[in-house]
């Protein structure tokens, strides 16, 4: 399910505009923050660019390279958060964390990789920081809310509208109650091997009184006379129908 | 079951908790707020193995989204045996 971060380059008015939502699909625009800048992964913050909050995801577009944008969606956001300790992170930011697809398959430290290598693998990157130019004024003002604290709650508020959609498959996993068709296949399935079963009694009774001589030549009479044949099948279809009966 | 969890946790709003996500992270904090997802808000949050995630020292607020949440450990006064024994019966009952 979870997609991660991806390049973003699709913006309206020839390139230099918003981002081209799915408005087709309901995507609306939340809130735009001018003066934003991200660092993706452990590197060092790219220059500004605008970010952009949609009820489904968060983009953010570079301001002098038109081609550099990023988009990662809700459903691939674990985590959020507003952090302001220094020590944490030099510029006070709101910390993501990212869910990959990678996250399946056993960690392999790619914030070293990340760092060092040439092309930017964004499917592998789990964190992400949003750091607005003027995060340091109004940090402290009780009165009007600090960017921050807006894009923490404009972050909030989305990520509530994005909840984990049921995957069928694992609604029919925990569904413990089988449909009728294969109800009726597990009960057809089950006949079979009861009929067997109930098959060998019959014979171990006619084996087990020590006339064997005698057991085997009324076999083959039953065999060779047409009407017991006849009674047989009889017999078997009122034993099929009771095991139907009694398995549903 | 969700909306059991969910009920349950609304009670704990303002005590501490640790929250451990499912990439082991564990983050302790105040419990502000759970919604119907189970996504958890915490406040004045630290996270618990300082040496493994040191840039995360502390943040003061902070989304968890509820899906990637492996366990909620509770203040051990925090949790009423009978009445999580009450909800479970009678949500196995089906109401």
């Amino acid at each position: 399910m979870a997609v991660g971060l991806r390049h973003f380059t699709a913006r309206a008015g020839n390139g230099v505009g918003e981002p081209i939502l799915d408005t087709d699909n309901g995507e609306e625009l939340v809130h735009v923050q001018p003066s934003v800048s991200v660092a993706v992964g452990n590197r060092v913050p790219e220059s500004p660019g605008t970010l952009y909050i949609t009820n489904r995801q968060v983009i953010w577009l570079s301001e002098l390279d038109r081609e550099k944008g990023y988009a990662v969606g809700f459903l691939s956001l674990s985590l959020h958060a507003v952090s302001r300790d220094p020590e944490a992170y030099p510029s006070p930011c709101i910390y993501t964390q990212i869910e990959t697809e990678a996250d399946e398959v056993e960690d392999e430290s790619e914030d070293s990789d990340s760092e060092c290598s040439e092309v930017l693998d964004l499917s592998k990157i789990r964190e992400m920081r949003f750091i607005p130019s003027d995060a340091n004024q109004c940090v402290y003002d009780s009165v009007f809310p600090s960017t921050m604290d807006t894009l923490f709650q404009v972050f909030c508020e989305c990520a509530e509208l994005n909840p984990e959609p049921i995957e069928e498959g694992e609604e029919e996993g925990h569904n413990w109650i089988f449909s009728a068709d294969q109800l009726e296949d597990e009960a057809g399935a089950g006949d079979d091997v009861e009929w067997h079963f109930s098959q060998n009694p019959t014979n171990t009774i006619g084996h087990s009184n020590g006339h064997h001589d005698l057991a085997s030549s009324v076999l083959e009479l039953q065999i060779n006379d047409q009407r017991f044949d006849d009674a047989e099948e009889m017999e078997q279809d009122t034993d099929t129908g009771h095991h139907h009966q009694s398995q549903q | 079951m969700t909306y059991l969890f969910f009920s349950y946790f609304k009670d704990l709003v303002g005590r501490e908790v640790t929250v451990e996500l499912k990439n082991d992270l564990a983050i302790r904090g105040t419990l502000h707020s759970v919604d119907q997802y189970l996504n958890i808000k915490l406040e004045n949050t630290r996270v618990v193995d300082q040496d493994k995630y040191p840039h995360m020292l502390s943040v003061r607020n902070c989304f968890i989204r509820g899906s990637v949440v492996r366990y909620v450990q509770l203040p051990p006064d925090g949790v009423d045996i009978e009445l999580l024994h009450d909800a479970t019966r009678r949500e196995a009952r089906g109401g």
